[in-house]
């Protein structure tokens, strides 16, 4: 699909989204009102909406963990009220306030959000496999980080999916650390695409903070799988900017993370290439920009307001969500 | 009424299940041969789309059938032993028993985790658990363990009607015993136990093949003491009410799982008689288990397991006197 302006600058909006519920989420944190931990996705936003602002509904989602998913989910259809929600506690959050952090919304086909880095390799292979038994052209998208590829989950969730040639796609995120762990010391070749080989499906290394690319190789890859010709393997060259998890130390093993690297990374910030793009092509004006802006930042600031406004789950529904009839 | 081995009942219910609901369907490995009957036959009827031989990967047969359960499907996953479902502990013990929770009540889980479990074929300390006890423990998992043909085909029919995850456990042991099933549609729910005998002196209760040994010792005792035979059926839901209705009647309790008896399921059922039922008590409550280590293999495995003897002299302790 050639992209027109209209879905060019919702990808452009999904980014500013992302961030800036990123900060939110961040600012919550320091503030005292997360009631949770937060991972920060800043800096890697254009994989998660290039992945995710043209998936059909019926896709099913296993968001990547970085950003407790924020920048798949929200371009997936997830809303950002329900995602600050969780994070504050709160009865109107994704999962009801009973998680705490889980960016779920099974109405959109996101489920998932584990707890256990490698866990979102096999059940993605169960969602795959329904929805090739469903025969209603659904695919499964599969997000991962460079430290879930190391897991030992992978290698039996992409064998079986390429033995079954099931519709669905792997997405890895490589923000090049496991928390502190440098890939670099954890993987021993330069490319996870190159595992697709492995399991006879094509294995691409795309620029994770361009999101045109990031769309056009999931693209190429969602088709393929409607066509009923199996799984891909999509790796996104990208970077975290802040800590692993807010409050932890900024290191990779013991030493700080090198600061020429960070600025580096923050020199290709995908929101600003994207936006110098649309400038250059005519299609954003600095007005729209601004407008943008101020939208997203009217759409965060209430998000917030209803998170905080909402109240705390009754204790009384924790019995009834043991089972279910 | 006809009889039939147990295995062939766990058999029949599966082909009833997959004829009355397409959404049934069966994964794990060699489950179109089936390596100990339970599955066999099955694919000649359904189709390897429905009876689906897996890859050695039991993370994602657990994950995979999670997966499609989410997605609306009925999976029945075969692990074969359950020893190996210790491979798929993130499958079993985090996703499929907290991801109602985990999604706020909105996707359902309608998988079965089938599996064999216990020792006495001698085939070591990877092959024998019986792993009921993480399982009880876990929120989120219910737990069906069979002793008869009639409750392993009623209750594997609830199971894959249920709509959350059940582990099912059979004894290895048990798979080739025949017993009365009725030609008939009819399930056992869940949560209701089976006085497998009535007595009057001691109540036993057992779990799986350890039911087996219980009515054996019953019967030799006969006329030299009155034994009420509990089988729980399911440890989750646990029927505690019929078990504390027999201690009432009989005021001595013994309780009999072949797990490692630390930690067993009857520490668990021992403690809820003592909170329940302590007044009736006449005596302390036995234990009978696994001793605490690996379950042996060869010639070694019948000195850890549970035996007939273990269970006479738990008897004998509780009623106070000898009894052979």
């Amino acid at each position: 699909m050639k992209l027109g302006k209209k879905e060019l600058i919702l990808l452009y909006t999904n980014l500013v989204r992302a961030r800036k519920g990123d900060e939110m989420v961040v600012k919550g944190i320091q503030e005292g009102k997360v009631v949770s931990f937060y991972h920060s996705g800043q800096g890697s936003e254009a994989v998660g909406v290039g992945v995710c602002t043209f998936l059909r509904p019926d896709d099913y989602l296993y968001p990547h963990h970085r950003g407790h998913g924020l920048a798949y989910v929200l371009s997936k259809g997830a809303s950002l009220k329900a995602f600050l929600a969780e994070h504050y506690g709160r009865a109107t959050g994704m999962t009801g306030g009973v998680a705490g952090f889980h960016g779920v919304d099974v109405e959109h086909g996101i489920f998932g959000g584990g707890g256990t880095i490698g866990s979102q390799f096999p059940v993605s292979v169960g969602w795959a496999l329904a929805a090739k038994k469903n025969g209603r052209g659904q695919v499964t998208v599969c997000c991962f980080g460079d430290g879930s590829s190391n897991r030992g989950t992978m290698h039996e969730a992409m064998n079986m999916a390429a033995v079954w040639n099931l519709p669905i796609i792997w997405v890895c995120e490589n923000n090049l650390y496991a928390q502190f762990m440098p890939i670099k010391d954890a993987y021993a070749r330069e490319d996870i695409a190159d595992i697709g080989a492995g399991y006879n499906m094509p294995g691409v290394v795309v620029d994770g903070q361009d999101v045109i690319a990031v769309h056009e190789a999931v693209e190429a890859a969602v088709e393929r799988a409607r066509r009923g010709k199996g799984p891909s393997l999509i790796e996104c060259k990208t970077y975290r900017y802040r800590m692993h998890s807010e409050g932890a130390p900024d290191i990779a093993h013991i030493e700080p993370r090198p600061p020429a690297e960070i600025e580096a990374w923050k020199n290709r910030d995908p929101i600003k290439l994207f936006q110098k793009r649309l400038v250059d092509e005519g299609i954003l004006k600095q007005v729209d920009i601004e407008k943008i802006n101020q939208e997203v930042q009217a759409e965060v600031e209430e998000a917030e307001k209803f998170a905080l406004d909402s109240p705390q789950p009754d204790p009384a529904i924790l019995p009834t969500l043991l089972y279910t009839q | 009424m006809r009889e039939l081995r147990f295995i062939q009942a766990i058999n029949e219910a599966l082909r009833e299940e997959m004829q009355r609901d397409e959404k049934v369907f069966i994964i794990g490995e060699d489950v179109q041969a089936g390596t100990f009957g339970a599955t066999t036959g099955l694919v000649q009827q359904f189709g390897p789309e429905r009876v689906m031989d897996t890859p050695l990967s039991e993370t994602a047969v657990a994950g995979a059938a999670i997966g499609a359960a989410m997605a609306g499907w009925r999976p029945v996953a075969d692990f074969m032993f359950a020893d190996f479902m210790w491979c798929c502990a993130d499958e079993v013990f985090l996703k499929a028993a907290k991801w109602h929770f985990i999604h706020g009540g909105k996707v359902n889980l309608p998988v079965v985790l089938f599996a064999n479990i216990g020792g006495g074929a001698r085939v070591g300390p990877e092959h024998s658990q019986c792993p009921e006890s993480i399982v009880m423990h876990t929120p989120g998992l219910k737990l069906a363990i069979p002793s008869t043909p009639y409750d392993a085909k009623g209750l594997l029919k609830t199971a894959i009607r249920d709509n959350n995850p059940v582990v099912y456990f059979y004894h290895k042991r048990l798979g080739g015993t025949m017993g009365e099933v009725p030609e008939d549609e009819y399930d056992v729910p869940f949560g209701v136990a089976d006085v497998k005998k009535e007595g009057t002196d001691v109540t036993i209760v057992a779990t799986s093949y350890m039911v087996q040994h219980t009515l054996q010792v019953a019967r030799e005792l006969e006329g030299k003491v009155s034994i009420e035979v509990v089988d729980p059926r399911t440890l989750e839901p646990l029927d505690i009410d019929t078990i504390v209705k027999s201690v009432q009647k009989t005021g001595r309790v013994v309780l009999v799982d072949e797990d490692t008896k630390r930690c067993s399921i009857t520490a668990e059922i021992g403690m809820q008689i003592i909170e329940k039922a302590f007044d009736s008590l006449d005596a302390p409550i036995e234990r009978v288990g696994a001793a605490n280590m690996p379950i042996a293999g060869g010639y070694m495995e019948q000195y850890v397991l549970p035996q007939p003897k273990d269970i006479v002299a738990a008897i004998e302790t509780v009623i106070g006197r000898k009894l052979l």
